[in-house]
């Protein structure tokens, strides 16, 4: 089997992550046909772009169908195999081994185990398989394939029949757990299941059984699968046993940590023995296999799929304005029993009656059906997946956000999302028994009564003992606590961080910072924890977990808090709660430490069982303290007393009945506090940041309490920042879910304390940490010594080193301006001899090769086409600055990288253009003309500075150029968004490069990536979808404005997000059709040759270059006042002090690369192509201090041995899309001539799903001759008919046309800068066009002009971040119109909720009459914060409700003359009764009188 | 990284540097200070203007590393009294240092906005931090520190020796001073012109290291008036801070003729006489309606060209063998002197003073710069036959200043450098000698330097001799 899992790398097999298209199709009324199970295999066909495929072009990444049982085609092969089958019987597809013995022990076991539960195996079924529709690579890894018939007993009803197969099928899986291939798909007298791994044409071939026309179904879900693993996997293939899931699941972690603490809470009665089927959730595999376990286990304990669901997937109930309280008081309830599996999900499930989809809260993955006349239900992540005539179309939607949808097959009942909710809420009376049970901590009485009481009392020398013994420095009280204090909100810098990671410095550092928050970046995609807040929950419960399955009262026992940062008052409340019978028991952390070695393991075992006792005894809360100092005594740092506790408990199953709450003096910042959280504290009382809070409020002559309250408010925000990123919206998901990675850290620490983080190269010991915090102790209660200065956000003389210190500044700046060789070698001396600070500084390169001479090394020129300078846009950088390193660039031969924000048009063409255009989250300035004019298309999908978050550009900043670039208006506060809205998952990002490359097919796609574990895996991922250039960042970072937290906190070295992403890519044969850039604090030749020799074959540079312009590292850049004039738009900075020119960058470059020569001739390499991945030129140096030496660097150099001969760089001059997009070619060659004789035209086309980026090519096309626009005078006109691809009319030029009679899928008109776009249903349709979806998600995403008229609906987040185009729709989904800078939106009928958030240019129209209820008015569903709205109804002022009626017509006219919508229609001929119907919306800063002309 | 201030991100560009001085008719009138002390307003709006920014330059530059950015800050909220503490905690003198640090060439030369925007006046804000402080009552807190028990003994009571003995006073040790004159100080109270820095400065901080219980033993000369054997007797450590009195000469011939005059005592003669303290060694010299020549292109220089025009030479001209851009001397005090009327004669290297009995002028020859050495320093090349006579009533010699330490240190181990200084160790003890119970700084360790290096120096003995004692 291939199974085999290198351990001597990064790589690591956890890192799977899934995404994929999914689907479902049921006769409602439970009708069977064989016809429908050939539809889903269909469909799924169709969906083969959002799945991967394997380097050998044949293996996919698996698909499969979850089918309800086809009773006459089991009854008949059984028959075929003499196998009996009883009246209720079940039957599987089971995974054997491919080694026979092992296949035969699997079986016997299984046998055996179902034999116990009582049960029959009536018989063995070979299932037919056809080994050549697999590929290679499948094929190495194929297990033998076969059906297993049961029988169940006479007096057993179906549940307990299945049951007791749950039974028999999770033990024989314990027992066999060391054979990797052995497997059941689904075991179950209700469902079975089809998968494997191929390519979805080829499931058929591969099972002949599914062709069989007795085969037939009334239900069928299915799946095809992208996975970002590299190691495809038979068993992953979905569907599992009950469901598909589209999407990834954040949360993982944290759900497989609970679902094992809560083990003993799965007891069902209906279970005899919970402890046989624990841990119930597998921490293998991946994220959906374990959505599955977990349903699994719920439906076999006996609930149904609608409280599961709810259970595991709620909507975002907390913040809904529309809720009823009854649903609200069942989801809240709810919320008591079990944290959210968090993350973009779409599921499909079926129990073999129902057949149901779920979205997650935020709506991230598409789901569209379709109900035809024959009672056909198809559900898919697109629609067009079957052809209907339209005349057979009865109804189509989308599920919207947080919404589930089901069939009852037995009773052929449809259930839409609000049947569903009212169910839900009516089944128990949920609001009296909240009502009766549960508290908030706020109205708990408490001794202390007084404000005065609630003060820390710490003051004075005490205070500055605290200070001293928990490290917090001057620096630290200066710029991190007293703007938390001052304005609830974290501190901002920039320049990234320089210093070296905690196990590599000389200073005393905390535990903290020895762990790395993890983000989400591609298989997922960060949430906006501002503009979209509304998703977002810090909301804690204290009391006990009790029995999952009983749905009693006493669930709603529970104190709740809406933080999990805890203030004085609250502490003492928490504390006060026996009264409830939660009773408290302290544990203090402090000991007595030996000189003869550490005994902090011990000390750390000891608080374990005092937890564990105290919970026996009847104890609920456990508070870990550290807060009583004593002169003889040191504490367990609180982190590893809490992540140790949490673990011991879980692994008990006993943590479910305690909280831990830790008060300690030792967490202080945003990230601090998030860690202690994300390693199982359910509170935290930081008590030396509020006593120290306090003082700095007394030094102002401020309030305390104020600055108290405002530090708990911006750790709050902080923390919903730091969950944010990795997409999880609440924190109760968040907690215990580790999300973090530990850099440098030894397993005798990790196995106890964070037993499951990722850890990857060892390092500090419990000895160093108890040595350092000995010698903080000592020094604490030395009055001489003074609270130390700080030195880890800026130089501080003998404080932590900064690889950009003044020196190396300094020396740089010497050499660009002489250009004198003395002085780089004073700064490469510097550099290459500094205390080691980087991994890099630990790892020497080889000295005893022969060396060659200078000459016979390739020369500068080939070598500098390997070197870009990293994108920093414009608005980032002066124009000077930017301009200055793209003229640089381009005279050495290398590449500048464009930034976000777009690029003048005068500077295409000429040696002041930027090769690299980059495509950020924000889409600022990206249009077609902008794409076509690059050789490389980077998708920017994080920054070292801040990966996972948004950035914003202030309305100071952004003056006439940077708006005319950003297509907006001078002063217009600019948002970049967390996530690309387009990619919330890998098959997105996969159909962004599709686009980009319709486009542009000359440029080459790059995508961005941050140093992070398991980004190894990411990459492969994305070279499946088909990038052609992959750059690796490391944690540094440049000019962004970045939390501190997240500029100090987030990212990893570039050293080992290099290894493990060359490593990976060998291991799965990708290797050679992607090529590698390493980024991140390289200086000089010695960090280029280290980066080559790890596997980069490209090097990018940000920092350097712009010191070399004369960057001082001032650490400003955020605030627009630069004084070097190399990162600000001020014109005096500008003008007259910005003293950079092109030649000191290429200066730099020049010496950088000769050093590169000089070291390539020592090694004895003459070319750059034969250093790349030769790690055995490099060893591993021993360090200088205890830490460094306690260091493996082993796994960064490791090659494994399967790797051996595969290659070391790419060697495919590009990636070539498995889609070759054969229709937009023809597209092309059908309207060349007229567009290079600008004809204009029509031309007629039949469009399906799998036509995607339709209209892109053409655009391309128009764009290189003409630029944006100048083809608008003679337009050609596609017109289509049927369902169009995703991407239709992406990045659409002026010249181009496009009008579809059908629907069409997500991503309409995005980047779209001039044409029309023109849709509406089939003319023979039934259904009302205003009632049903004709687009889907995110359309016109980055528009910046051009018009879109839509009969119909559209999907979430309509016109986000449109900066342009106009556009008439009939309705539109949550989060309109977000981050709008430009353009108009025109609405004929409802929004979702959110709407307008972060919209700060354009308006907005939207029709909504008086509501029926006054509380779900529109006012409900805008996001006021930046916007504001006005009935037109005269309120707006006479004079300006005319104008925009007027306009407001003209709109509606166009739209219906272009559509011919009879919605439209009757707006016409009733407007003046409509229009008071209509709200307009606007960014609070536009006037009225202006806005209009300026749209217009 | 700091916070962002809209309201005054801009304040280096909407407020200039300012740095108000009397106009020279007026100051070279009297040897009183020419600067104009700060207020509260003005020494905040030139705080604000400081980037804060991610690299201190100036703290890295500064050679006792002070906290400038934080302190800056701290006055720019007008929190004086933690900026006072804060500046304090680096320097022990920075109400001095304010005053005579060349600031140009250390804090404000390294300042980011010394590029064209004007560097923050650093120095005048520190002045005034400790200035302004001082005069509202405050104190170094010692209120927690405990006694240890220790002693040391400082000769010296110039900067070393009182940055030694403020950090042995702050932890708990008793410093007592030893020193030859009758005011602390050394060459700050009698070296340097009373324009640079006015001598009530010296009686206060004087105050405020007795306060801190530092004791000064004046009039007493160690090796004469009390024995070395008997400090290392009383005391558990000595610290050396005796300074380089021995001056460089010439070479030249006329040296010794009348109306030729080394720098140092010429200066302390006036500044006695300026205080009427008497003439002690060095007797008042008056450079009245003289034509005076000034040799040399350094700081001391400087203070001779500046004080003969206080007393009211006819004319001052300072010679000096290398261009303008080459000497050593502060950039403002050469623009303070030429204000007050000083020429400067470059490239002229010095051969002989000539004159029968007396002085009656220089000869010169004329030079050109060579190449730059590796400290960017051009060495100058005299240019034959470009010998000229300038004609002069009085030379003031300003070559610098050797080590010359006292011989009898050689009975007690300690040694020196050829070049007559006492050698210390580098890291971990810094300014132990050979002898681990005696230290030494400043000058006598690291040769003529500032007296912000002294300052270091002596404070890092102290913690050299507080590490030795495990204290």
């Amino acid at each position: 089997m291939y199974n085999r899992t290198p351990h001597n790398g990064l790589y690591r097999p956890e890192f799977e992550h899934d995404s994929c298209g999914f689907g479902l199709i049921a006769q409602m009324d439970g009708v069977v046909s064989h016809s429908l199970v050939q539809s889903a295999i269909d469909s799924l066909a169709r969906l083969t772009h959002r799945g991967a495929i394997a380097a050998d072009g044949k293996t996919g990444d698996g698909c499969g169908l979850l089918i309800r049982k086809p009773d006459g085609f089991l009854r008949a092969v059984a028959a075929e195999s003499d196998i009996k089958l009883e009246e209720l019987y079940a039957a599987g597809v089971v995974f054997l081994n491919s080694d026979e013995t092992l296949a035969s022990r699997a079986r016997d076991e299984l046998n055996q185990q179902l034999a116990n539960e009582g049960l029959t195996v009536a018989g063995w079924r070979v299932v037919p398989v056809n080994p050549s529709a697999l590929g290679e690579q499948a094929t190495r890894s194929q297990p033998q394939i076969e059906q297993i018939f049961v029988n169940g007993d006479a007096d057993m009803d179906e549940v307990d029949f299945n049951r007791h197969l749950y039974f028999a099928r999770r033990r024989t899986e314990k027992v066999l757990a060391d054979d990797d291939s052995f497997f059941v798909t689904a075991l179950s007298c209700h469902v079975i299941s089809y998968k494997g791994l191929v390519m979805p044409a080829r499931l058929p071939e591969l099972f002949p059984d599914l062709g069989d026309p007795r085969f037939t179904s009334s239900i069928c879900i299915y799946h095809q699968r992208f996975s970002t693993n590299t190691s495809p996997s038979w068993k992953l293939a979905q569907p599992f046993r009950y469901l598909a899931h589209n999407g990834e699941i954040n949360t993982v972690q944290g759900n497989r940590f609970w679902a094992q603490a809560r083990g003993s809470k799965f007891a069902s009665p209906l279970f005899d023995n919970v402890d046989d089927i624990l841990p119930v959730v597998n921490s293998g595999g991946s994220d959906s296999q374990s959505l599955d376990n977990m349903l699994d286990v719920l439906l076999s304990g006996g609930m149904d799929i609608f409280r599961a669901m709810q259970l595991m997937i709620p909507p975002a109930w907390q913040n809904d304005p529309h809720m009823g309280e009854d649903l609200r008081a069942s989801h809240r309830y709810h919320s008591m029993i079990s944290e959210p599996w968090d993350g973009p999900a779409g599921i499909v499930l079926t129990d073999g009656r129902y057949a149901a989809c779920r979205t997650d809260r935020n709506g991230l993955r598409p789901a569209r059906w379709v109900i035809t006349t024959d009672r056909t239900i198809t559900l898919a992540s697109e629609t067009g997946v079957i052809d209907y005539p339209p005349e057979q179309v009865l109804r189509k939607g989308r599920l919207k956000p947080g919404e589930m949808l089901a069939v009852d097959t037995w009773t052929g009942e449809l259930l839409m999302p609000a049947d569903i909710d009212r169910m839900l809420a009516q089944r128990h009376p949920y609001e009296s028994w909240l009502k009766q049970h549960s508290h908030y901590l706020t109205d708990i009485d408490c001794a202390a009564k007084s404000q005065a009481e609630f003060g820390e009392g710490i003051h004075g020398d005490s205070l500055r003992t605290y200070e001293k013994f928990f490290n917090l420095t001057y620096e630290e009280l200066t710029q991190v606590l007293r703007p938390l204090a001052d304005n609830g909100q974290e501190a901002t810098g920039s320049m990234g961080d320089d210093t070296p990671m905690a196990v590599l410095s000389r200073q005393v550092r905390s535990i903290y910072d020895y762990f790395r928050q993890s983000f989400a970046q591609v298989t997922n995609p960060p949430i906006d924890p501002l503009r979209e807040n509304i998703v977002m929950s810090l909301t804690t419960n204290f009391g006990r977990f009790r029995n999952v399955f009983d749905e009693i009262p006493e669930h709603a026992a529970k104190v709740t808090t809406d933080t999990p940062v805890l203030s004085r008052r609250a502490f003492q409340q928490m504390q006060a709660l026996d009264q409830l019978g939660l009773s408290a028991e302290m544990i203090d952390l402090h000991y007595r430490p030996l000189d003869d070695g550490s005994i902090l393991q011990q000390v750390i075992e000891g608080i374990c069982s005092r937890a564990e006792e105290a919970i026996r005894a009847g104890k609920t809360i456990i508070i870990l303290s550290d807060r009583t100092l004593d002169r003889e005594q040191i504490p367990v740092p609180a982190l590893m007393a809490t992540g140790a506790v949490h673990h011991h408990l879980t692994r008990l199953g006993i943590r479910g009945d305690a909280q831990v709450v830790v008060e300690t003096g030792s967490a202080r910042d945003p990230h601090q506090i998030a860690t202690l959280i994300g390693f199982g504290a359910t509170a935290v009382y930081p008590f030396l940041a509020l006593a120290a809070v306090e003082q700095i409020a007394e030094g102002e002559q401020k309030d305390p309490q104020t600055a108290c309250a405002n530090y708990i408010k911006g750790i709050n925000k902080a923390l919903f920042k730091i969950m944010s990123k990795m997409g999880i919206s609440t924190i109760a998901s968040y907690r215990g879910a580790q999300l973090f990675e530990a850099v440098g850290l030894h397993d005798e620490v990790v196995n106890p304390c964070f037993e499951g983080v990722t850890s990857r190269i060892s390092g500090s010991r419990f000895i160093d940490f108890e040595n350092d915090q000995r010698h903080l102790a000592r020094n604490a209660w030395k009055a001489r010594k003074v609270v130390e200065q700080g030195g880890l956000l800026k130089y501080v003389h003998g404080g932590e080193y900064h690889a950009y210190n003044p020196d190396i500044v300094r020396a740089l700046h010497g050499a660009v301006r002489t250009g004198e060789q003395r002085y780089y070698d004073e700064f490469a001396s510097l550099v290459n001899h500094r205390p080691p600070a980087t991994l890099r500084d630990l790892i020497g390169i080889s000295n005893d090769q022969t060396p060659i001479p200078l000459s016979d090394v390739e020369p500068l020129e080939a070598i500098i086409q390997r070197f870009d300078s990293a994108g920093m846009s414009l608005g980032a950088l002066s124009p000077e600055a930017h301009e200055s390193l793209a003229i640089a660039m381009n005279r050495l031969g290398g590449r500048s990288n464009s930034g976000e924000g777009g690029e003048s048009i005068d500077r295409y063409g000429n040696e002041r253009t930027s090769k690299i255009k980059q495509v950020a989250s924000g889409r600022f300035g990206v249009t077609p003309h902008y794409l076509v004019n690059a050789e490389v298309l980077q998708i920017k999908i994080a920054q070292g500075a801040k990966p996972g978050e948004g950035g914003q550009l202030p309305g100071d900043k952004v003056n006439d150029l940077i708006a005319t670039l950003r297509y907006t208006r001078p002063g217009v506060t600019l948002i970049s968004p967390p996530p690309h809205h387009d990619i919330y998952s890998i098959e997105d990002l996969a159909q962004l490069i599709f686009d980009l490359k319709q486009v542009n097919p000359e440029a080459l796609v790059s995508v961005k990536l941050v140093a992070q574990a398991g980004i190894g895996t990411i990459a492969a991922g994305v070279a499946k979808a088909y990038a052609d250039l992959i750059t690796i960042s490391g944690y540094d970072g440049g000019t962004a404005a970045s939390p501190l937290t997240s500029v100090k906190y987030a990212g990893i070295p570039f050293e080992m997000g290099l290894a493990e992403t060359h490593q990976t890519l060998r291991l799965n044969d990708l290797r050679d059709k992607v090529r590698i850039q390493a980024d991140g604090g390289m200086k000089t030749g010695l960090d280029v040759i280290k980066a080559a020799l790890l596997g980069a074959e490209s090097f990018g540079f940000g920092t350097a270059p712009m010191v070399a312009l004369g960057c001082k590292y001032l650490r400003i850049c955020h605030l627009n006042n630069c004084a070097t004039g190399v990162a600000t738009q001020n014109d005096e900075l500008r003008k007259a002090h910005y003293h950079g020119l092109p030649e000191m960058v290429e200066t730099y470059f020049r010496f950088v690369i000769e050093e590169t020569r000089q070291i390539m001739a020592s090694l004895g390499i003459s070319t750059m192509e034969a250093l790349i991945g030769r790690t055995d030129l490099l060893h591993l140096l021993p360090g200088e201090t205890d830490k460094q030496g306690h260091l493996d660097l082993s796994p960064v150099l490791a090659v494994d041995e399967s790797a051996h001969g595969k290659p070391q760089f790419c060697s495919s001059p590009r990636n070539e899309p498995f889609d070759k997009g054969e229709k937009a070619e023809q597209m092309v060659n059908d309207t060349l001539e007229a567009i290079d004789n600008k004809l204009g035209g029509i031309f007629n086309y039949e469009v399906q799903n799998i036509d995607r980026s339709i209209g892109a090519r053409i655009s391309g096309e128009i764009a290189k001759r003409y630029g944006n626009l100048g083809m608008a005078d003679c337009p050609i006109t596609l017109k289509l008919r049927g369902t169009a691809g995703q991407s239709l009319g992406v990045w659409n030029a002026g010249g181009l046309n496009l009008e579809l009679e059908g629907d069409a899928n997500d991503y309409v008109g995005k980047g779209m800068a001039g044409g029309q776009l023109v849709l509406y249903p089939p003319r023979a349709s039934l259904f009302k066009s205003h009632q049903t979806t004709i687009m889907g998600n995110t359309c016109l995403y980055g528009a910046t002009g051009g018009t879109l008229y839509a009969a119909g609906l559209a999907g979430e987040r309509f016109g986000v971040r449109n900066s342009g185009a106009r556009a008439v729709v009939e309705g539109i989904g949550d989060h309109g119109c977000e981050y709008m800078t430009g353009g108009v939106v025109t609405v004929l009928g409802p929004t979702g909720i959110n709407f307008g958030a972060g919209m700060t240019g354009g308006f907005a129209f939207v029709y909504e009459p008086e509501p029926e209820h006054a509380d779900h008015g529109f006012e409900t569903k805008v996001n006021h914060e930046l916007v504001e709205i006005h009935r037109m109804d005269g309120r707006v002022g006479d004079s300006q409700t005319a104008r925009y009626a007027a306009f407001l017509r003209d709109e509606i006219t166009h739209f219906t003359a272009a559509t011919g919508s009879d919605w439209g229609q009757e707006f016409l001929d009733n407007f003046a009764e409509r229009l008071p119907g209509f709200w307009l919306i606007k960014p609070k800063i536009s006037e009225f009188e202006t806005m209009l002309e300026q749209v217009v | 990284m700091s916070v962002a201030k809209p309201d005054n991100n801009f304040k280096f560009l909407t407020s200039e540097r300012s740095l108000d001085k009397q106009a020279a008719p007026d100051r070279v009138t009297h040897f009183n200070e020419i600067y104009v002390p700060f207020d509260e307003q003005s020494a905040a709006d030139q705080s604000g203007r400081c980037l804060g920014c991610g690299n201190p330059y100036c703290e890295w530059k500064c050679p006792v590393h002070n906290f400038i950015p934080d302190w800056l800050a701290l006055v720019e909220e007008g929190r004086l009294m933690e900026a006072a503490e804060l500046s304090n905690r680096t320097n022990s003198l920075p109400e001095i240092c304010g005053r005579i640090c060349p600031q140009d060439r250390l804090c404000e030369g390294a300042c980011t906005l010394n590029d064209g925007l004007g560097a923050v006046t650093i120095g005048s804000v520190e002045k005034y931090i400790t200035d302004t402080a001082l005069k509202q009552g405050w104190q170094p807190d010692l209120s927690d520190v405990v006694p240890t028990g220790k002693r040391m003994a400082i000769i010296g009571a110039g900067p070393a020796g009182l940055g030694c003995a403020d950090i042995l006073a702050r932890n708990g040790v008793e410093a007592v001073v030893y020193d030859r004159y009758d005011e602390i100080g050394g060459l700050l109270m009698f070296g340097i012109p009373g324009f640079k820095l006015d001598k009530d400065v010296i009686t206060l901080r004087r105050k405020v290291f007795e306060n801190m219980g530092i004791k000064f033993q004046l009039n007493t000369e160690v090796g004469k008036d009390i024995s070395m054997e008997q400090l290392l007797d009383k005391y558990d450590g000595v610290f050396l801070g005796m300074g380089t009195y021995k001056f460089v000469d010439g070479g030249f011939p006329g040296e010794g003729l009348p109306g030729v005059y080394p720098a140092l005592p010429y200066l302390i003669g006036n500044v006695r006489e300026q205080l009427s303290m008497g003439a002690a060694d060095s007797p008042f010299i008056d450079m009245k309606d003289k034509n005076v020549l000034v040799l040399g292109g350094g700081d001391t220089a400087m203070d001779c060209n500046r004080t003969a025009i206080r007393q009211g030479a006819r004319s001052v001209s300072c010679v000096y063998r290398r261009d303008e851009a080459n000497m050593p001397g502060s950039r403002a005090e050469l623009v303070n002197a030429k204000e007050e009327g000083v020429e400067f004669l470059w490239n002229r290297q010095p051969l002989e003073i000539v004159g029968d009995d007396k002085v009656e002028g220089l000869k010169v020859v004329r030079t050109e710069l060579g190449p730059a050495d590796l400290n960017g320093r051009r060495s100058p090349q005299p240019i034959p036959g470009s010998e000229e006579i300038i004609a002069a009533d009085a030379v003031l010699v300003a070559f610098g200043f050797r080590p010359n330490p006292p011989h009898w240190l050689e009975q007690f181990g300690v040694e020196f450098h050829k070049d007559g200084r006492v050698k210390v160790q580098g890291t971990g003890s810094v300014g132990q000698t050979s002898n681990p119970r005696i230290f030494a700084g400043g000058d006598m360790s690291r040769g003529s330097d500032l007296v912000v290096t002294a300052v270091h120096d002596g404070r890092n003995a102290a913690y050299a001799f507080l590490d030795s004692m495990d204290l």
